[in-house]
């Protein structure tokens, strides 16, 4: 009998210094919009200055709604900076498997006495807790700055929020994961789970253009995500529901598709 | 008793290229078993199947009495094994990488003997585990790669072409491994392309070649080391002198006799069987220079397939030996 989770803490292990990394980039990012907030995004020139850009422009961005603290939070960090970095974050830890696969790896630790679901279902457990790291970080890097910054951000929304992004970036990791587990090469697990990303945002930014496009929202995990305002209105329940949901789903899928084919050499 | 490892009409295809046809093999509990064959011949993917890293496509395999994939990881706790490609790496030092393995493959409470363990194999071949393991040599890489598959004693050793990148030295120390293995009731199975190595330790062998098994048997009765490439320089002869002296001379082929500078006689042969009456032969002449080469495996094998209408013709005997039963 082996210990409790072992693959789960030897890549816990592992990337602390790279997870050390991605909090400190996190934290850069933040303390570099938030506080700008109160000259910048709630200012009589900003507000021009959107005024005059495309309404198209605008609405893609999100920068609709910068005047307000919750605005401006999503527009700079979890709709867009925070967004693009779990994201990334995400493929490449969603691509782990793959990368173990193929680097040769997986081959010696399932040789041993490791059970091939129980390694998928591990490595996932490891890029979740990950990403839920960044998320909780991100919210009470937010909280921390909500007075000084005068966000006037309800706490209990910034939980929502991190919540939502989170929820997303899960299910892009559940989409590298599976892909991975799929086909063993790190290259489908990276295009499958980017794509999945980019394809989202792009939906949801066609949504917004016009009302005929409308529907494309329930296609995107980014709408359901951040369609509805999670700071200004509160997180949508369904859509973040739906997004962890299908990042589960995604990784049991993983599990049982790696049990059944041949390991890469 | 049953056997260790039993393999039954074993197939594999990928796509439209057939890895392995129909192959059988049985090894013995407590014995050494060698596979060798050249490159591509199928024995790296004959030992993946047992270890349920690839499935079969028809035929049956038993590990230790189970289905690899039925046995799953507890079936794998009871086998160490060394992949034909090692790859190592990642900022762990060898030390956490082979407890993590201890950890995974050890009974519960075993851990620290199996790190004991891990230590004394690890002076023993000469390799230091506290420094990480992408920065170490391919032999050393591939001694960590020994002890993780030893060091917890299992049941059953699955090597696939171990010594690669290790020196004679420490190809001898393992050997020795090997045969210490045997002798604590361990069985063995052993992939190499390397002759001597398997002639040195394996009870039995099998010949792979083009995934089929072209001879098997022990190491004596495949005559795998009987023939000889012989190279030497005569001084002073006579070409037709020495050509009569040698070709009649049993067992010698594809005798070239050539001029060298001065009088000197260049000779080159294939012995096959007892080398005494060539070299009785040279006796009589200076001999300025003298090789004498074990043949590669490539040849050997190839040789083998010379005798493969005699081996599939017992292997038919056998088979329908075996259904009449």
């Amino acid at each position: 009998m082996s210990g409790i989770l072992p693959v789960f803490r030897r890549s816990m292990h592992e990337s602390w210094r790279s997870l050390l990394g991605w909090t400190i980039g996190i934290a850069a990012v933040l303390f570099l919009y938030l506080p700008l907030y109160p000259s910048f995004g709630a200012s009589d020139e900003m507000e021009q200055l959107i005024d005059s850009l495309p309404k198209q422009l605008v609405d893609t961005l999100g920068y609709n709604q910068i005047a307000s603290g919750a605005g401006y939070t999503e527009a700079t960090f979890y709709g867009l900076m925070g967004f693009l970095l779990l994201t990334i974050a995400a493929v490449l830890w969603g691509s782990s498997l793959a990368g173990a696969e193929e680097n040769g790896r997986a081959e010696l630790d399932l040789a041993h006495g490791i059970g091939r679901s129980q390694y998928a279902l591990e490595t996932a457990l490891s890029a979740f807790v990950r990403l839920v790291w960044l998320g909780l970080f991100a919210g009470l890097a937010v909280w921390a700055m909500n007075g000084p910054a005068e966000l006037e951000l309800e706490p209990l929304r910034i939980v929502g929020a991190s919540a939502a992004l989170v929820g997303l970036a899960a299910l892009t990791a559940g989409a590298a994961l599976l892909a991975g587990a799929a086909t063993g090469r790190r290259i489908w697990a990276t295009g499958v789970g980017a794509g999945i990303a980019v394809l989202g945002y792009i939906l949801q930014a066609l949504a917004k253009q016009s009302e005929d496009l409308q529907w494309l929202d329930a296609l995107s995990p980014y709408s359901w995500a951040f369609r509805q305002s999670p700071l200004a209105d509160g997180v949508d329940v369904g859509g973040l529901v739906l997004s962890w949901g299908i990042a589960l789903a995604l990784v049991m899928a993983s599990a049982l598709v790696l049990r059944v084919r041949d390991l890469r050499g | 008793m049953t056997d260790t490892i039993d393999v039954r009409a074993l197939h594999k295809r990928y796509g439209h290229s057939v890895a392995l046809h129909e192959l059988d093999l049985q090894v013995r509990p407590g014995t050494v078993f060698g596979l060798i064959g050249p490159n591509g011949a199928g024995k790296t993917t004959t030992l993946r199947t047992l270890l349920d890293i690839i499935r079969p496509t028809s035929g049956t395999v038993r590990v230790l009495g189970e289905q690899p994939r039925r046995g799953g990881a507890a079936l794998r706790r009871r086998v160490g094994y060394v992949p034909g490609e090692l790859h190592l790496e990642g900022r762990v030092s060898g030390h956490r990488l082979l407890a993590f393995y201890a950890e995974v493959s050890g009974a519960t409470g075993e851990a620290a003997a199996i790190l004991g363990a891990a230590r004394e194999l690890a002076d023993r071949l000469g390799v230091d585990l506290n420094r990480p393991v992408r920065t170490l040599s391919k032999g050393n890489k591939q001694k960590v790669g020994l002890i993780q598959a030893f060091m917890h004693r299992p049941e059953l050793l699955i090597l696939d072409e171990p010594t690669s990148g290790l020196d004679p030295l420490v190809q001898r120390e393992f050997l020795t491994m090997v045969r210490e293995a045997r002798e604590a009731g361990q069985t063995v199975l052993l992939s190499s392309h390397v002759l001597s190595e398997i002639q040195q330790t394996a009870d039995e062998v099998a010949v792979l070649a083009a995934g089929r098994i072209v001879a098997r048997g022990d190491v004596a009765s495949l005559r795998l080391g009987s023939m000889r490439h012989v190279h030497v320089l005569i001084g002073e002869g006579d070409v037709a002198d020495v050509r009569a002296a040698f070709e009649r001379i049993p067992g010698v082929e594809g005798l070239e006799i050539g001029l060298r500078a001065g009088d000197a006689v260049q000779l080159s042969a294939t012995i096959e069987g007892a080398i005494d009456p060539f070299v009785k032969s040279l006796a009589r002449y200076e001999v300025r220079e003298l090789t004498v080469e074990e043949p590669d495996l490539e040849e050997s094998v190839l040789r083998l397939y010379g005798d493969s209408d005699r081996a599939a013709a017992e292997h038919a005997t056998r088979r329908s030996r075996r259904r009449g039963e």
